[in-house]
């Protein structure tokens, strides 16, 4: 039998090939809470998963970053957990989220660097010792379809008020409306499905406008 | 998936390959199977100044949860564990301006892998940055979890082709855990504790065995 390769040189081998799905197509948009039902609807008549119906989540996701006081080059590594409320022995999910490439501005969806992976619940212990800093947390609740490679998730999002561990009670929505996300996550370089998205999010037009969000913007407005 | 015990094996005056044979030999005659090889493998991550407080995080793989990556922080006061899968090393690379690897203290163990009945035996021989430096003996006694319900068995059995250099009491790592219930990340606890060893000992001779 050949010798054993390390997991590094397999990493390597699989960076070389191109088939690490670390980057995200994303098209964001919001629906008011009276027009979700519209929206879900629309959703179950496109999506794959037809019979089953959408899948729910009940997910708290807690944002950290990883900073480093630097007097001339401040750093920060955004990293993500999220674990579902719902289902209490699926591992906890970890996720780093680099910052939307400015690249083409005729590309039809943000493209952001990602990676996912699935971990023990020792995260949150882990990422606090680490040196990472909690941001914000909240809770998300709603449904997911899916449509080939593309997810669509149409989520509420509530606020902690510092009752973490209750699931359920003590939350409070922080608007009238959904988040509502179409997302793909691919190796990079396959432009094509960023194409897909954007036809499938024209047959959502008008219960939902998905746009390219551009977080910057955003920041100087607050 | 049981319990693992580890143990090292004093080199003396012999090679590596030599005592694995050795063993290799011991362990065959008692009717084991050779089953491919495995590995096990250390990096180590220390912070940057401009994070505070020193920190360590060890990033270990076997071959054994191919698709899992194990890590180990160190913060001084306590060990924090993580499985996670095999992007973990990618994110490792992202942290790079924040954890730094120390290059010379690349640990591993492998070697060949052999099964017996209900036993599962590695006999791994120890590199540290490409520096032999000694033999781990692994021990998985694969029906059982709980350490304390099949120490004694593995002890015994160990002994069958280790001799009186087989273990007499439990690895220190596993002393207040013999309750608990075993899993892969306790080998890995048990490989850190051996490979911290080896990385602190100037070379495969003069190695004092933990116990």
């Amino acid at each position: 039998m050949a010798a054993l390769g390390t997991a590094i040189d397999s990493l390597t081998a699989a960076m070389k090939c191109n088939i690490i799905p670390n980057q995200e197509y994303l098209l964001q948009g919001s629906v008011l809470d009276q027009y979700v039902e519209v929206l879900l609807h629309r959703l179950r008549g496109l999506c794959d998963n037809v019979d089953s119906g959408p899948e729910t989540f009940n997910d708290h996701e807690l944002c950290y970053s990883l900073r480093a006081n630097n007097v001339n080059t401040p750093m920060a590594l955004p990293l993500r957990v999220r674990r579902a409320l719902d289902v209490s022995d699926a591992p906890f999910q970890l996720r780093y989220v680099g910052q939307q490439e400015l690249g083409d501005k005729n590309r039809p969806t943000v493209v952001r660097s990602c990676i996912d992976m699935a971990c023990s619940s020792t995260i949150i212990e882990f990422l606090s010792e680490l040196g990472c800093r909690l941001d914000f947390e909240y809770i998300a609740r709603g449904y997911m379809f899916r449509k080939g490679r593309m997810k669509v998730t149409v989520s509420k999002i509530f606020k902690m008020n510092g009752i973490a561990n209750k699931p359920g009670e003590g939350v409070e929505a922080i608007s009238q409306s959904y988040l509502v996300e179409l997302s793909v996550q691919a190796p990079s370089g396959q432009d094509a499905i960023a194409e897909d998205m954007r036809v499938f999010a024209e047959q959502l037009r008008p219960l939902v406008q998905l746009e390219k969000i551009d977080y910057k913007r955003l920041g100087n407005m607050m | 998936m049981g319990v693992t015990i580890l143990t090292q094996f004093p080199v003396e005056n012999k090679t590596g390959p030599q005592i694995i044979e050795l063993l290799s030999k011991r362990i065959s005659a008692l009717g084991a199977v050779p089953q491919g090889q495995f590995l096990v493998d250390c990096e180590t991550y220390s912070s940057v100044p401009a994070l505070g407080h020193q920190r360590t995080v060890h990033v270990l793989h076997n071959s054994e949860q191919p698709a899992t990556v194990f890590a180990l922080l160190e913060t001084g006061t306590k060990t924090i564990p993580l499985a996670t899968d095999g992007l973990f090393d990618l994110l490792m690379m992202k942290m790079s301006s924040f954890y730094q690897s120390k290059k010379q203290t690349k640990a591993e163990s492998k070697g060949p892998r052999f099964e017996i009945g209900d036993f599962c035996v590695k006999l791994g021989s120890v590199t540290v940055s490409s520096n032999f430096k000694g033999v781990l003996v692994e021990v998985e006694y694969k029906p059982c979890v709980v350490p304390a319900m099949c120490w004694d068995l593995i002890m015994e059995f160990m002994q069958g082709f280790l001799g009186s250099l087989g273990p007499t009491t439990p690895p220190s790592f596993l002393q207040n855990r013999m309750q608990d219930i075993y899993s892969p990340i306790d080998t890995i606890q048990q490989y850190l504790e051996h490979f911290t060893l080896f990385r602190k000992s100037p070379g495969p001779a003069l190695i004092m065995r933990p116990q």
